[in-house]
């Protein structure tokens, strides 16, 4: 029985691939997360940095540290909420970047688990008629 | 369908299966909860900034303000507020800035814009979600019902080709529903002015109404023997064709008649029925005529089916014939021609009246009516032939009758109720329409 066995060799093949393509959805969900987060920090700094382009050049600025307000000069804070924001851009592009990564894997996989699957049934159907 | 070229049927439930459909709803029903959660989350926000702004600007109202300040979780001691014009704001991302009240209002009125321009996007992103989950809805509901899709390639050939014929009918059918929905609010009108008219030419009426059941009964003999010859189905399916064919004729007919009221156009519509009855196939086309001007005469009674497609009415109608004839092969003779006289009655008349209505001349009446009841016997003869194609014909008219039933989704709950009724009971529905219509 060739047959029998080089099925259940397919079988096992197709479960891990089910495992890896579940474990790659996983990924692309935690990614989304990520993004979202990112996407929701971006926002809001972007709001400061507008207020703060807003504020005119004397006014005290502080920022939270811990539990303690702490004196920071406009221009450094702009500075800051900048630096911030180019990072944040970046982050968000890493991200695009591997969720597309990520989503072309899974539909490779997903590919590859149909023909499993067809090969499989050929086979069971050869079996039958045999 | 018979041929396999013409096109192909599939059952709605085989593309979306109902289960699938109704997983999709639920998922979009899912989603619009979580909108509909966040757009609340966002209604508080702006509350709570719009309490804020009132605060702030009710603070440098007073020199400094008396308060309760809040001393762990249980105590408070009395305060003082003083330095109500300065405010630490925070701008967000952990950074503070020292502003004025009047200042902090203008951030707090920037973030409230921001805030208003994001609930903005929620509210049309649900209702995207709603349109989405109602489509999801009527797709189910269909499935549920085992409606099926008709994809039918559309054709460009001549009327002698047999098969293009029946399609370029269902298209032209459907292009007729729009005119046909015009040409009705042109009849609503002209109804007016008929009813103006009506006490003069009731007597007329009633005498036609007689001639016509009087030529019927010559015509019953013959019919009877049809039914039992015509029953191959290749003969049926040219009648069927060719019928259709000659439906378009009739509409075209009526279009121009109503179009130009003249009654110029009415000789045209007789000759034009004459060469068709040359082609013994005026049947359908009169009857088709009658359940037209049936429809037209229903209008002012139920404002309802004003736009009620004829096909429709003609398909139901038909298909009860049909069925009477299948399923009371005995009584055939006795009851069908009780129905065809009634209904005959009621084309003939109706012609007359719609004649009146277009050409409002007496003299054109009297020779409608020796034209309509030649045609009459013409009709009860060649109605069999209709009647004999049960098995072909139940299944065509029953999907295209499921076309207009999509097509007319939104209007109809008038022609659900008719779709949904026994076939049994339909026979009787014209009569009793007409019957409703002649009080």
């Amino acid at each position: 029985m060739a047959s029998s066995t080089a099925i259940r060799e397919l079988q096992r093949d197709l479960e891990d691939k089910a495992n890896d393509l579940s474990k790659l959805q996983k990924d692309i969900a935690k990614n989304h997360q990520v993004r979202k987060k990112y996407t929701v920090q971006l926002g809001e700094n972007e709001l400061v940095l507008k207020e703060l382009d807003l504020l005119n050049e004397g006014a005290n600025v502080y920022k939270l540290i811990g539990p303690v307000l702490v004196k920071q000069d406009l221009a450094e804070a702009n500075a800051n909420v900048r630096k911030r924001i180019d990072y944040i851009s970046a982050e968000l592009k890493r991200l695009d970047a591997t969720l597309q990564d990520l989503e072309e894997k899974q539909n490779s996989k997903k590919d590859a688990i149909l023909k499993l699957q067809q090969r499989i049934q050929s086979l069971q159907a050869g079996k039958a008629k045999a | 369908m018979e041929e396999p070229a013409k096109g192909t049927v599939t059952p709605f439930a085989s593309m979306f299966p109902f289960d699938e459909a109704k997983k999709a709803v639920k998922r979009v029903e899912d989603a619009i909860a979580e909108k509909q959660k966040e757009l609340e989350r966002h209604k508080q926000f702006i509350a709570d900034n719009t309490n804020l702004v009132n605060l702030v600007s009710r603070l440098p109202d007073e020199l400094h303000h008396d308060v309760m300040v809040p001393f762990g979780k249980a105590a408070f001691f009395p305060g003082r507020l003083i330095h109500t014009n300065e405010l630490v704001v925070l701008l967000g991302e952990g950074y503070y800035a020292e502003r004025t009240a009047k200042q902090t209002i203008e951030i707090l009125t920037r973030r409230g814009k921001a805030l208003d321009s994001q609930v903005e996007s929620l509210k049309a992103n649900i209702k995207d979600l709603r349109a989405e989950a109602s489509f999801f809805g009527s797709t189910a509901a269909e499935a549920a019902e085992g409606l099926v899709e008709i994809r039918e390639d559309y054709v460009e050939k001549s009327y002698t080709e047999e098969q293009s014929k029946s399609e370029k009918v269902d298209k032209k059918v459907r292009v007729e529903d729009d005119e046909y929905a015009h040409i009705m609010s042109r009849l609503d009108e002209l109804e007016k002015e008929e009813l103006a008219a009506e006490g003069d030419n009731e007597s007329d009426e009633d005498e036609h109404s007689n001639t016509a059941e009087s030529d019927n009964e010559s015509g019953e003999d013959e019919c009877i023997d049809i039914v039992g010859s015509d029953n191959e189905s290749d003969e049926d399916e040219q009648t069927d064709a060719a019928k259709r064919g000659s439906d378009i004729h009739e509409y075209n007919q009526t279009e121009a008649t109503f179009n130009n009221f003249a009654s110029q156009t009415h000789l045209e519509t007789r000759k034009a029925q004459k060469q068709t009855k040359v082609e013994n196939l005026s049947v359908e086309a009169l009857s088709n005529k009658f359940h037209h001007q049936l429809d037209t005469t229903d209008q002012p009674n139920c404002t309802g089916l004003t736009v009620q497609p004829v096909p429709k009415d003609d398909m139901s109608s038909s298909r009860s014939l049909t069925q009477i004839k299948k399923s009371v092969p005995a009584e055939k003779d006795l009851m069908l021609p009780g129905v065809k006289e009634k209904l005959e009655a009621a084309s003939s008349q109706l012609r007359f009246d719609s004649s009146k209505a277009f050409t409002g001349s007496i003299v054109e009446h009297l020779s409608n009516i020796e034209k309509n009841s030649q045609n009459q016997t013409v009709t009860s003869s060649q109605t069999p032939v209709r009647a004999s194609r049960p098995g072909f014909d139940s299944s065509k008219s029953f999907t295209s009758s499921i076309v207009e039933h999509i097509d007319n989704m939104p209007t109809s709950q008038e022609q659900t109720a008719t779709s949904s009724q026994s076939p049994n009971a339909q026979p009787s529905k014209p009569v009793s329409r007409f019957k409703m219509q002649r009080r």
